[in-house]
């Protein structure tokens, strides 16, 4: 039995690298264009040429997110159509249940610590955050890219609207990274200084037993079928290539 | 009786002194008063040498300078018939330097000036102190205000006659609320319009005026013009390109000017207006290429998106002011109860 398990492929790390990266890149040169009375953003847009390259920097970012996220979906909708493996992204009823149940746990008012699969519901949450923020930011943001093509088909107003959410939702989206993600992935407690396993792709068996027995289980004992009522060996016997 | 007395005297006292200007202390006045005279120089030019008595004697100086404090050069004895000067240009440059003697700051002012720079550039018509506020003559500036304007013209005409049929020149001789060309151009330190720095400027130009709450209510105009610019996409752009200077093959954000029009400025409501609705395509289409006839909806006419104006953008807005305090709020309570079950466990 191996001390540690790979729980993210190889293309999921890439992934996470790139969306990182573009991630970073994208807030560097967007909330300056929303904070723009301020002086540190007049500060970084000078840095980084003036508000033109500013823009440009961020339009190849944006461009490279948008074609990642339509590479993400295209092999998601490969796998589905294959059906040979299932979706662990998928929001199920006991994900409900964990969200409950942690947040009771939290509270002191149960000794009982949910029992996760191999994402946890704080995990889907962040992933569904980062689909929907990407669809909204991407259609969004070719809108501000093209406003005079986007105009020819759609009413004039939704290109200030879309101003409007493109800010807003990617300030949100920072929000919930700087706080959330860099709680989870770095200040937790059970992770503290660094979770580096979406870089190295492998977690310690020690901390999967408490962070995911349920998959653990499934991994090692063939144990108990999943929510989608098949067996560990016929989802993760052959190969590991989950969606997410 | 005495009373009476005082009140004439006192009288008497205010009336300027017309006889005993402080010119006359020198005898300049004795030779130079006479209409006739004049001086042929060498570029066939008739430099005049008499001047208008009365008139000095009227303008802000006549009670304060003597000739020689002008013309410092000129001794008593100085009809030799020989001038150093070609033509009438020459003398009115070198007697420019005098003004800085006392109006130092508004000299130094000139050094950032248009008119100074194409002066450097070897341009001799370039406005210098006298030509704008005279000489013998000056009296103070902007009094009449539409002085002002009037006396740009006489360089500027092509503007000047724009201008004048503008909805500010229209309304320039019966008030004083509308801008005159300096209240734009300025007056010593005149900026070239023709970089884009002015422009760039132009939103807290126009906004001296169109932010003021008292003044717009007189006209029935909305003082939130230059808040809704700044918060949409031009406003956002010009804020960050302040201070850049038009580049050959760069694109400055629109600014005020750009869909109002400069000395052209008409009312919104106007059919010549280039921001009236039906014109408003062609003047997008100016920047936008193939603008569509909806792509002008893109712009909220300087209205704050309400639900009566703009449904679609108040409605985003509304739901993301709940949406970025629901979501943040509720991950900071969950990571304060994780750490609190931390701690709790130890």
């Amino acid at each position: 039995m191996s001390d540690y398990i790979v729980r993210f492929n190889l293309q999921q790390r890439v992934e996470h690298f790139l969306t990182m990266l573009t991630f970073a890149v994208l807030c560097l040169t967007g909330l300056p264009q929303k904070f723009y009375q301020a002086d540190w953003a007049a500060g970084i847009v000078r840095v980084l040429g003036g508000i033109d390259s500013t823009r440009w920097i961020h339009r190849i970012a944006g461009l490279t997110l948008a074609v990642a996220t339509i590479a993400h979906f295209t092999n998601g909708i490969r796998i589905m159509l294959s059906k040979r493996q299932y979706f662990s992204m998928v929001p199920t009823k006991k994900d409900f249940e964990d969200a409950i149940l942690q947040l009771r746990y939290y509270l002191g008012m149960t000794e009982k610590h949910p029992q996760y699969d191999r994402y946890t519901y704080k995990e889907k949450f962040e992933y569904w955050g980062l689909v929907v923020g990407n669809v909204i930011m991407v259609a969004t943001g070719f809108i501000l890219f093209f406003p005079v093509q986007a105009a020819s088909f759609i009413p004039g107003q939704f290109i200030p609207a879309a101003k409007v959410a493109h800010s807003n939702e990617g300030l949100m989206a920072f929000f919930v990274i700087t706080i959330w993600h860099i709680f989870n992935a770095h200040l937790s407690p059970d992770v503290f200084p660094f979770d580096a396993s979406i870089f190295t792709g492998k977690v310690s068996r020690e901390r999967y037993v408490h962070e995911h027995p349920v998959e653990l289980a499934r991994l090692e004992g063939g144990l108990p079928p999943d929510v989608h009522g098949r067996k560990a060996g016929e989802v993760h016997g052959i190969e590991r290539r989950e969606v997410g | 009786m005495l009373r009476i007395l005082t009140a004439v005297v006192l009288t008497i006292a205010a009336v300027p002194g017309r006889a005993s200007i402080p010119a006359e202390q020198e005898d300049c006045l004795g030779c130079h008063t006479d209409p006739s005279m004049t001086f042929d120089l060498p570029s066939g030019e008739k430099l005049k040498l008499g001047i208008d008595q009365a008139a000095f004697a009227k303008s802000v100086h006549g009670e304060v300078l003597r000739c020689t404090e002008c013309h410092t050069d000129k001794a008593s004895d100085h009809a030799t018939g020989q001038l150093k000067f070609k033509n009438r240009r020459e003398v009115t440059r070198a007697y420019y330097e005098q003004c800085k003697g006392c109006h130092f700051a508004n000299y130094t002012k000139t050094l950032d000036g248009v008119h100074y720079a194409v002066m450097a550039k070897g341009n001799d018509k370039a406005a210098l102190c006298v030509d704008c506020h005279g000489a013998h003559d000056i009296s103070r500036p902007g009094q009449p205000r539409t002085r002002i304007s009037r006396m740009c013209s006489s360089c500027h005409e092509f503007e000047a006659e724009i201008y004048a049929k503008s909805v500010h020149g229209r309304a320039a001789e019966s008030s004083g609320d509308v801008p005159v060309c300096t209240d734009c151009h300025r007056a010593h330190d005149t900026t070239d319009p023709r970089d884009g720095a002015l422009a760039m400027r132009t939103p807290e130009i126009c906004g001296r005026c169109h932010t003021d709450e008292k003044l717009m209510k007189r006209y029935g105009l909305s003082t939130k013009v230059v808040d809704t610019y700044l918060s949409d996409f031009h406003g956002m752009a010009s804020t960050l390109q302040r201070g850049k200077k038009h580049a050959p093959g760069d694109r400055l954000a629109a600014v005020c000017t750009d869909c109002h029009g400069t000395h052209d400025i008409e009312k919104s409501k106007d059919p010549s207006s280039s921001v009236m609705s039906a014109n408003l395509q062609k003047t997008c289409q100016k920047c936008h290429a193939g603008a569509s006839a909806s792509f002008p909806k893109a712009w909220l006419s300087h209205y704050e998106p309400t639900p009566q104006k703009a449904p679609i953008v108040w409605g985003v807005t509304f739901f993301y002011k709940l949406m970025i305090p629901f979501m943040v709020g509720g991950l900071i309570l969950q990571i304060a109860l994780h750490l609190w079950r931390v701690v709790v466990n130890r």
